[in-house]
């Protein structure tokens, strides 16, 4: 028989979350800052939405806006944001720089975090995995690589780049 | 050339929000930080080229024209497109038609899927079109003999990811992974890998490493829809010529991304088959269910170091239909 051919059973450690959480920190914003506009000086811009242009923003985008979520910077060749979205079980944020008419120039992830609430359910189904801990590497707040199979969509990240771009048309760029 | 000598090793680790998901690039070169950036840059750029080619949502794709053309109008298309249309016929023809890149219309017909834009709008899919309608012409060119719909999100993600390795390889990367969303590759270092539990997203299976490998995993965690009492995944039977669910998680490894990616349906699809066709690509499958793990075929995966307390999962010497 070909070796190939058999079906093998793969000993599996596995890591039962308790509580289910983790985290990945790409970049800082500094080093977001420095990557998107290395040595033109940034300064902060206010951004003191009033109750009319937030209507106008959520209208234009079709995306609910949260008090204080976004920050802005402004340079000499654009702008810089940092923008955070909440999906139903992760919390990204991001940076994004715009050039001076305002088109998207980069988009960087900074962090991510997943974080499910509740139980570890059938908890039966995972003592049958349950071998080793691989070192504390899945702890909350902890960093863990390669995910096989972590199909995350990111369309809350396309909506909140469309949140965005309409508080840029809308509060920035008439001023 | 510059000497890698005169620079200390570094990794640096970078995602965006590319290919419907977060494409995450972890790199490591004896290179300057700049250059090391520079290499990933590189490589995102290279993942938004299969994106802008071969996406079924942008009307200016090789996708989109070619689900506006009429049957015997011959399309030009980039020869990358070309070649991931090549390796789908391929692997069509391996699995008895059971992988098909023709069958759009259903995911559009379930909505997993919006109607093609602008120009596909104008013409509808002829009744029982298959991959097999599109003649693939030499030059990067291709013709429908009978007019189908396209999706190439089965195979078209794993493509992007083996592209970006290039880019990382030719920016002088040692070692990296590119991750799309649960499609990964690497080369140097081995890597660890995890995969979620198929019941329970929030749980991850660690499963050992891999070296030089490609690997990708389809379950119906996050996608899909509920249709009245039945979820359905974008995943379409071309024998019942509809959607189905993924009833738990396949794992494809194989030497690179696309293979693994467009194997990850077949092993879904037909698995009584699907152990000739890993071995013929060289691939192997681990399928997680509530029953446990088991795999087949060559053995990318290096399972936890022996000697670790590792549990032994139900064995079942069987069909691999069993899996």
């Amino acid at each position: 028989m070909n070796p190939g051919a058999r079906i093998v059973v793969l000993p599996v450690a596995a890591v039962a979350l308790c509580p289910p959480a983790y985290a990945l920190v790409y970049m800082s914003v500094e080093q977001a800052q420095q990557l998107m506009f290395g040595t033109h000086a940034l300064a902060p811009l206010p951004l003191q939405l009033s109750a009319d242009q937030i209507a106008a923003i959520e209208r234009d985008s079709g995306v609910k806006v949260y008090a204080g979520s976004l920050r802005a910077w402004k340079a000499d060749d654009g702008y810089f944001f940092v923008d955070a979205v909440i999906g139903k079980h992760d919390l990204i944020t991001y940076a994004v720089a715009l050039g001076t008419d305002g088109s998207v120039r980069q988009v960087e992830i900074l962090e991510y975090r997943e974080a499910y609430g509740g139980e570890v359910r059938n908890a039966h189904w995972r003592g049958q995995f349950v071998g080793r801990h691989h070192g504390d590497a899945v702890q909350t707040g902890r960093d863990i690589q390669n995910i096989s199979g972590a199909t995350l969509s990111c369309t809350h990240v396309t909506d909140g780049i469309r949140r965005l771009l309409a508080t840029y048309a809308i509060a920035i760029a008439p001023r | 050339m510059r000497s890698p000598l005169h620079h200390a090793e570094r990794t640096l680790r970078r995602a965006r929000p590319l290919l419907g998901t977060l494409v995450e690039v972890r790199a490591t070169a004896a290179l300057e930080a700049s250059a090391l950036h520079i290499a990933i840059d590189a490589a995102f750029a290279a993942v938004e080229r299969v994106q802008r080619r071969m996406s079924f949502h942008d009307e200016r794709s090789d996708v989109s024209r070619i689900n506006a053309a009429r049957p015997g109008e011959v399309i030009d298309i980039h020869a990358d497109t070309h070649e991931v249309l090549s390796a789908a016929r391929t692997l069509g023809d391996l699995c008895d038609g059971c992988f098909d890149i023709a069958t759009a219309a259903n995911l559009v017909r379930h909505r997993l899927l919006p109607a093609p834009a602008a120009g596909g709008a104008a013409r509808q899919p002829e009744p029982g079109v298959t991959y097999r309608d599109l003649e693939l012409l030499p030059d990067a060119q291709v013709r429908w003999r009978s007019a189908g719909w396209i999706d190439l999100g089965g195979i078209a993600k794993g493509y992007a990811v083996d592209r970006a390795i290039d880019e990382l390889r030719a920016h002088g990367v040692t070692s990296a992974v590119v991750n799309a969303g649960g499609d990964l590759r690497c080369f140097g270092e081995s890597a660890p890998i995890h995969v979620r539990a198929p019941d329970e997203p929030s749980a991850l299976l660690y499963l050992g490493t891999i070296e030089n490998a490609s690997m990708a995993t389809s379950a119906g965690y996050f996608c899909g829809l509920q249709i009245e009492n039945d979820r359905v995944d974008a995943l379409v039977d071309p024998d019942r010529g509809t959607c189905i669910a993924w009833e738990r998680s396949i794992s494809v490894l194989a030497a690179d991304c696309m293979t693994a990616d467009a194997l990850t349906k077949v092993v879904r699809l037909a698995p009584q088959s699907a152990l000739g066709v890993l071995q013929c690509l060289n691939a192997q499958a681990v399928v997680i269910d509530r029953n446990g793990l088991r795999a087949c075929g060559r053995e990318w995966l290096r399972p936890p170091p022996a000697g670790s307390p590792a549990t032994v999962l139900k064995f079942d010497t069987g069909r691999i239909a069993s899996l």
